[in-house]
């Protein structure tokens, strides 16, 4: 007979406590890296050639050498942004920012041990936890 | 009219969710911890056997 | 066993209400999912392509088939509230079922933010495109949204699910009708889809970018088993409303896609900015298909909120339960029968991620959260059988083929943290980050206040080798 681990019991205080630092943890983590636009996707700009554009200073492009030809635009394709309510302009905003997926083979092998490492501990963790949750159930 | 429907869905949403907090404070109160918190896991009922035992 | 453990402790314990029967288990399951063929799934025409998408979508069915085989078979044995959760504590052991609590939790909690936000916008493009009215603000009608939803969860599961079941259906329609009013026996008329194709952009590594929203066209089918304590009949009902559903998403997600790629250029569907590409589509070819699609776009979006309320809930409560989480959320409401407490502590971290965050990322951060519990999945599949063999205890469902679908979902689940990593793997970084620190949390702080032997709830038989 494995003796009955009895936990103790958590004051009021400690259970606002431990909400406290999960609702930190999610924030400080999930929403800051995104809020503060660390974590953005990986889109870069791609002008097509002879394509230029000058940006004032609310951001309105004025754009050179545009057309929907370069823009790789066939004439339905044209039509249906048009529908949509976009201008040239404003389409290609849109077209010209491709994801970027140049592979960074360092950046993957480190993700992938982060990922990897995280399920060994979990998976370690949790057996040995297991263990004593089944000697106590059945011993 | 837009300024109305948006006063009244801030209005709506504050008066919903003060419902909630108002009411489960109220049911903190008027109930035991340990009767709340009194629901265990109902794994037994797999195949509905049990149904007629339990209420 | 556990009616013993209930009787001796509380004479008058307080559990959920068991109302639901398989239709209820179909409009749990697929209204929380269906609204990812209203938005979202649009971001993989972005990453690779509307061919990309495509392919995305047969390759993510085949990992949801998977998962559906092995949850079906789990799930008809473990039937308890906190779904997988209650699985893990049973076959791996408590730090992997705080863990996929914790991703319960999130991937729901994400996914409603991003309904109800959507919801709101649709409001003020409707307003724009239909009521040609001055600009609308967008925030207070998702907060409403927000609030209606937690209000009905908060007053019962069964009035809850019931709505769910009309407004779903109701959005399913409207896809079908959408499908058929496009004309697709006449190509060329309406669809253009010769013209509007184009090639892979990013040829096969944008294909493999693109699984990582190819999730969203099913994300939260598994979320039928959450419901199971309140489940009728869990072991027969379950398996059919999660097949059912499987196959509604397969339908959906294929007329989806031909619709939008064949009347929208692909650079349009794919921007990170773009809310609601069938509602676009709808809008392209006439008036009343507007209306209709802002109306089941709306629908799914409630709906699927409304399911997820009540998934994340119940994942929460399920974890203070067991004292994971401050006991304090365990708490069932004693007229409605709901977890109120973990009702109302989601709401506003839900209303914070839909107000200031970008629909893209509230997305991916839900794709992440249900891609780790999908690679807990196989790992749950071998324990599982190898602890309690066929013949040792009662399924009501055994998948075939063992181990196939667990090796091929383990493969399509390395393959999609990849391709979450292409485009997005700072987002990926900062997911990891988070799971890590609150494991650590767990195992050397938290669990010191879990009852040890409790937690093994079901009347099994010793797992096997231990």
């Amino acid at each position: 007979m494995v003796a009955k681990y009895v936990p103790p019991v958590q004051s009021r205080a400690g259970q606002i406590f431990d909400t406290i630092v999960l609702l930190a943890l999610v924030f400080i983590a999930l929403f800051l890296p995104l809020w503060l636009s660390i974590a953005v996707p990986s889109r870069v700009e791609k002008l097509p050639e002879g394509v230029s554009y000058v940006a004032a200073e609310d951001g309105t492009r004025t754009w050179t050498g545009l057309s929907w030809e370069v823009l790789g635009q066939n004439p339905t394709m044209q039509a249906q942004w048009e529908k949509l309510g976009h201008s040239m302009d404003s389409a290609a905003e849109i077209i010209t920012q491709p994801f970027d997926y140049t592979i960074d083979y360092l950046g993957i092998a480190l993700t992938g041990v982060v990922i990897l490492g995280y399920f060994i501990f979990m998976l370690a963790m949790s057996e040995r936890e297991y263990k004593q949750v089944i000697a106590e159930k059945f011993d | 009219m837009w300024e109305v429907f948006e006063v009244l869905a801030w209005a709506i949403s504050a008066l919903l969710v003060g419902w909630m907090v108002w009411d489960a404070m109220r049911v903190g109160q008027a109930h035991s911890e340990n009767e709340l918190l009194s629901s265990r896991e109902g794994v037994d009922d797999l195949f509905g056997d049990s149904n007629r035992k339990r209420s | 066993m556990t009616d013993q453990v209930v009787a001796q402790g509380q004479p008058k314990s307080i559990n959920l209400l068991k109302v639901l029967g398989p239709a209820h288990v179909w409009a749990l399951g697929v209204g929380i999912v269906l609204v990812g063929e209203f938005m979202g799934w649009n971001y993989a025409v972005g990453k690779g392509g509307a061919y990309g998408a495509l392919i995305a979508c047969w390759v993510i069915g085949l990992l949801y088939t998977c998962v559906a085989m092995i949850d079906s078979e789990i799930t008809s044995t473990v039937a308890a509230a906190g779904g997988q959760y209650a699985q893990a504590k049973h076959t791996v052991g408590p730090l992997m079922a705080f863990n996929v609590g914790l991703y319960l939790v999130l991937a729901y909690t994400m996914l409603e933010a991003a309904d109800i936000q959507v919801a709101g916008q649709l409001v003020q493009i409707g307003a724009l495109d239909m009521l040609a009215s001055a600009p609308v603000n967008w925030e207070p009608y998702t907060i409403l949204c927000l609030a209606i939803l937690a209000w009905l969860n908060y007053r019962g599961v069964f009035m809850t699910l019931t709505v769910n079941f009309v407004i779903t259906a109701a959005a399913f329609a409207s896809i079908v009708l959408l499908f058929f009013a496009v004309k697709p026996w006449s190509p060329g008329e309406i669809l253009q889809h010769q013209e509007l194709l184009t090639g892979l952009p990013y040829g096969w590594l944008g294909v493999i970018a693109a699984l990582h929203f190819g999730i969203w066209f099913y994300l939260g089918i598994e979320g039928t088993c959450q419901a199971a304590e309140e489940v009728r009949s869990p072991g027969r009902a379950l398996p059919l409303g999660t097949m059912s559903g499987m196959i509604t998403l397969l339908i959906a997600a294929a007329l989806t896609w031909y619709v939008a790629v064949g009347v929208l250029p692909w650079e349009y569907v794919g921007w990170d900015l773009e809310l609601a590409p069938l509602y676009d589509a709808a809008k392209v070819v006439s008036l009343p298909l507007q209306i209709l699609l802002f109306v089941g776009t709306i629908f799914s979006a409630i709906a699927s909120a409304n399911g997820c309320i009540n998934d994340a809930s119940r994942a929460w409560f399920s974890m203070g339960r067991d004292r994971y989480l401050p006991a304090w959320f365990g708490a069932v409401h004693p007229r409605y029968r709901t977890p109120f407490r973990a009702i109302i502590f989601l709401i506003p971290i839900a209303a914070i991620f839909a107000l200031q965050i970008p629909l893209a990322q509230i997305i991916t951060f839900s794709i992440l959260s249900g891609l780790l519990g999908y690679t807990f999945m196989p790992i749950n599949m071998y324990k599982f059988r190898k602890k309690w063999p066929l013949g040792s205890i009662r399924r009501g469902y055994v998948h075939p083929f063992h181990p196939l679908p667990a090796v091929v979902l383990l493969t399509l689940c390395i393959t999609t943290y990849f391709a979450v990593y292409l485009g997005y793997g700072r987002q990926l970084l900062a997911m990891m980050a988070f799971y890590i620190v609150v494991s650590l949390w767990f195992a050397f702080h938290r669990y010191k206040y879990v009852r040890r032997g409790d937690q093994f709830t079901m009347a099994w038989p010793r797992p096997r080798g231990y």
